[in-house]
């Protein structure tokens, strides 16, 4: 088929420009909680924001409004602002650019937030979190829960994993009775079930879209997913963001069907692993030029949660509290490292990857442990070509551009080699 | 796989002092923790943890890589920080001691964690009974309760004599490391003859020093101690696990003994680690008036994330108690310690 003849093609979705509208209707239900004088709390990746709904109590997370901030280059200067108080260079770069936004009292669409009732917080990701609403409820005088998830490692075994279920399950009913003390809301079976529906159905739309992503060429590009990831964190158990991804999933579908990729000539497929760079979202359209594509990234497939075999739509509606124990155990972004490299195989195999770019995000320790380890087996026992970028997911200042270029110049070489 | 009788020593990786050390001893073995070695370089470690991760855990992990000495059976990690919890699928994927176990020490203290990590330990005994074909009684974890609640009080009254003017840091700490690798038995042996030897010493002659209270990272080279010693201070009491946190509280003796470790834990002075780490402030303002306290000095090693966080509500505490206050990070080699005289000679000057 000549150029001429091949279907108008557009690099983002259609469905993905609906994302602006998404966004700007959580912003919105912000500013009407707080019109309503409704209860409302900041909670970090990872938690379940479901039960927050479920509960009547408006979401907000700091961490989508640092890459708010980022997006529109103005991370930096939150973040040295932050370092002004005495937080060092070295510290999560999140966290820093929500201490200098709210210092600055930065507007919600620039990447500020407001004073919640109260803060939720959980160790599940990463030490951080916790730290950071310690820090800030401290400062707000606002209450800060937060919820113990126990370590998995490589040698966990079935009988330790069962008390472990056990000690989280416990601390979500805790969860329960804190957000009954602070709101005077209740829990609402009926709307709880509600909730973990939607939350279900929308995690399982985003793999099904994922899943398309197995398709040469692959119709989706990172230009939808780094965005589309949004409303996964912010908005689960909604209904407004199930309507975009299954105008996503349509219109992803009708490019396989018509054999339309995201990108022109796809050349090499590529997974990603870590966080992206927020400020410079334009690096992976640089890719282009050596004719790859992302198809796949750990972080963004991460958080559709359900990824779990254990937890059926049907547990989840009916025993959400232990659906939600198993869920914060067991997902892609804390996988211990012999399963991370399981999986990752696993995955290379299925979306028929090329080469793996391995994000060493400076300031993020459980982000870039076992990288180099991960990158290791990958290469010796499956030889799957991985590389690691040096970079940071919110602080433009770690980041060198050409250097960067240059590593990739010589990976494309590499991969081409073995075409 | 098999093991030889002679094998009795259980390494520990510890960024606190969570450690069971009972259990170990009622298993017939000798908790040996392991201690950083400033002299080395990470040149193994490099090929698996990035240059910007705690010092301390890639010193660690340096030495593991390099090979344990030929005694060490196995090993438990205590779940500590990101750094500590994520480098033990290292340890297990490259290391490879015969035992290893992974203990999920609690971030929070109440009555829910208190079950956990009674549950958390009793695993752990289990597992310690497989492998090693032993025992764990009621009756032997009591008598390692019995006798590691004596090392403690011969500890705290040892601790005593620095408000005395007669014990220095540095020389604690060194008893504290060598308690921390012996066998019990030994060790308390070792400080009760250090408590009467210390009966008979005379105060320092050095009227000047600056007493102060030291707080920080694992702190567990003593020539830094030494450095910071003879610079003029007096580290008349310290917030630190090679510290006050080994030895300030006792286990209860009677009733379930797995729960009274538990408690034990969550009931001393609190790290960084755990939740909420701010109360250490709290710990520490009360030590600053038993002890007339002159100034305090937060050592963070570079990296040290849990201890990064907490500096600037320090910062603000102590400056609202008029208390002069030092944050210094430092690097895992005595070299770049050398770099650090000129912050604490000025920090001496403006006590």
């Amino acid at each position: 088929m000549s150029t001429e003849e091949e279907p108008k093609r557009r690099k983002v979705l259609d469905a993905t420009l609906g994302l602006k509208n998404i966004m700007g209707r959580h912003f919105l239900a912000i500013e009407q909680a707080y019109r309503d004088g409704k209860p409302t709390a900041w909670a970090t990746s990872g938690t379940p924001v479901e039960l927050l709904y479920t509960m009547d109590v408006q979401p907000m997370l700091p961490e989508n409004s640092a890459t708010v901030s980022a997006a529109q280059h103005l991370s930096k200067n939150f973040i040295e602002i932050a370092e002004e108080q005495g937080f060092s260079y070295d510290l999560c770069s999140y966290f820093k650019t929500n201490i200098g936004a709210v210092a600055e009292n930065a507007e919600m669409i620039k990447g500020g937030t407001r004073k919640p009732t109260f803060m939720l917080s959980s160790d599940v990701i990463c030490d951080t979190h916790v730290d950071w609403f310690q820090t800030q409820a401290e400062r707000m005088k606002v209450p800060h829960f937060t919820i113990d998830v126990p370590h998995i490692v490589s040698n966990t075994n079935q009988r330790q994993y069962e008390y472990y279920k056990k000690y989280v399950s416990e601390q979500l009913w805790e969860l329960m009775d804190f957000i009954e003390v602070h709101t005077g809301h209740k829990l609402d079976i009926e709307k709880a079930k509600k909730v973990a529906r939607n939350s279900y159905e929308l995690g399982t739309l985003w793999q099904e879209i994922f899943d398309l992503r197995k398709n040469i060429p692959c119709p989706v590009s990172t230009r939808d997913t780094f965005g589309g990831l949004f409303p996964l964190f912010t908005m689960t158990g909604l209904k407004a963001p199930i309507r975009l991804y299954k105008r996503m999933y349509r219109e992803a579908k009708e490019r396989v069907d018509d054999g339309i990729g995201a990108l022109r000539e796809e050349k090499y497929r590529l997974a990603f692993e870590g966080i992206p760079f927020w400020y410079n979202l334009k690096f992976f359209s640089k890719l282009e030029q050596w004719g790859a594509i992302i198809v796949y990234e750990t972080y963004t497939y991460a958080f559709s949660k359900y990824v779990n075999p254990n937890v059926t739509e049907q547990m989840v509606i009916s025993k959400p509290i232990e659906a939600m124990s198993e869920l914060m155990l067991k997902f892609w972004y804390i996988y211990d490292l012999q399963t991370r490299i399981k999986k990752y195989k696993e995955m290379v195999d299925e979306w028929k990857v090329d080469g793996v770019l391995l994000h060493n995000n400076m300031s993020c320790r459980p982000n870039s442990c076992g990288l180099y380890d991960l990158k290791r087996h990958l290469q010796e026992d499956y030889d799957i070509p991985c590389l690691i970028i040096d970079c940071d997911m919110n602080d433009p200042r770690k980041m060198n551009e050409t250097q960067l270029e240059n590593k990739l110049s010589s990976f494309f070489e590499l991969l081409e080699q073995r075409k | 796989m098999g093991l030889s009788k002679k094998v009795k020593k259980l390494a520990i990786i510890d960024a606190c002092v969570d450690t069971p050390e009972e259990i170990i001893l009622a298993a017939d073995l000798v908790p040996h923790r392991l201690f950083g070695d400033p002299s080395l370089p990470h040149s193994a470690a490099d090929e698996h943890v990035p240059p910007t991760h705690c010092v301390w855990t890639r010193n660690i992990l340096e030495q593991g890589l390099r090979g344990l000495p030929g005694d060490i059976a196995g090993l438990l990690s205590i779940h500590g920080c990101d750094c500590t919890n994520r480098q033990f699928d290292i340890w297990l994927d490259s290391v490879k001691a015969d035992f290893m176990y992974f203990l999920n020490s609690p971030l929070k203290r109440n009555n829910t964690a208190l079950k956990f990590f009674s549950e958390d330990l009793k695993e752990f005994a289990l597992q310690l009974e497989e492998y090693f074909k032993v025992e764990i009684t009621d009756e032997k974890l009591h008598e390692s309760i019995v006798l590691m609640n004596k090392i403690r009080e011969t500890l705290k009254t040892i601790s005593e004599f620095r408000n005395k003017m007669i014990l220095k840091y540095s020389e604690l700490h060194e008893l504290l490391k060598l308690v921390l690798t012996s066998d019990k038995s030994q060790a308390l042996k070792i400080c009760e003859d250090k408590l009467e030897e210390l009966k008979t010493r005379d105060s320092f002659s050095e009227s000047h020093l600056k007493r102060i209270l030291l707080t920080g990272s694992v702190l567990d080279d003593t020539s830094f101690i030494k450095q910071l010693e003879n610079t003029g201070f007096h580290i008349v009491i310290d917030d630190l696990c090679l510290g006050t946190h080994y030895f300030w509280n006792t286990i209860e003796e009677s009733g379930d003994p797995i729960k009274a470790i538990a408690q034990y834990h969550l009931e001393k002075p609190i790290y960084s680690t755990k939740v909420p780490s701010h109360a250490r402030y709290e710990y520490m303002k009360t030590l600053i008036d038993a002890y007339s306290v002159e100034g305090v000095v937060n050592i963070a090693q570079k990296f040290c994330e849990s201890v990064l966080y907490d500096h600037p509500f320090l910062k603000t505490k102590f400056k609202e108690l008029n208390i002069p206050y030092l944050f210094v990070e430092k690097e895992y080699n005595r070299e770049a310690y050398k770099q650090l005289s000129t912050r604490f000679d000025a920090f001496a000057e403006i006590i």
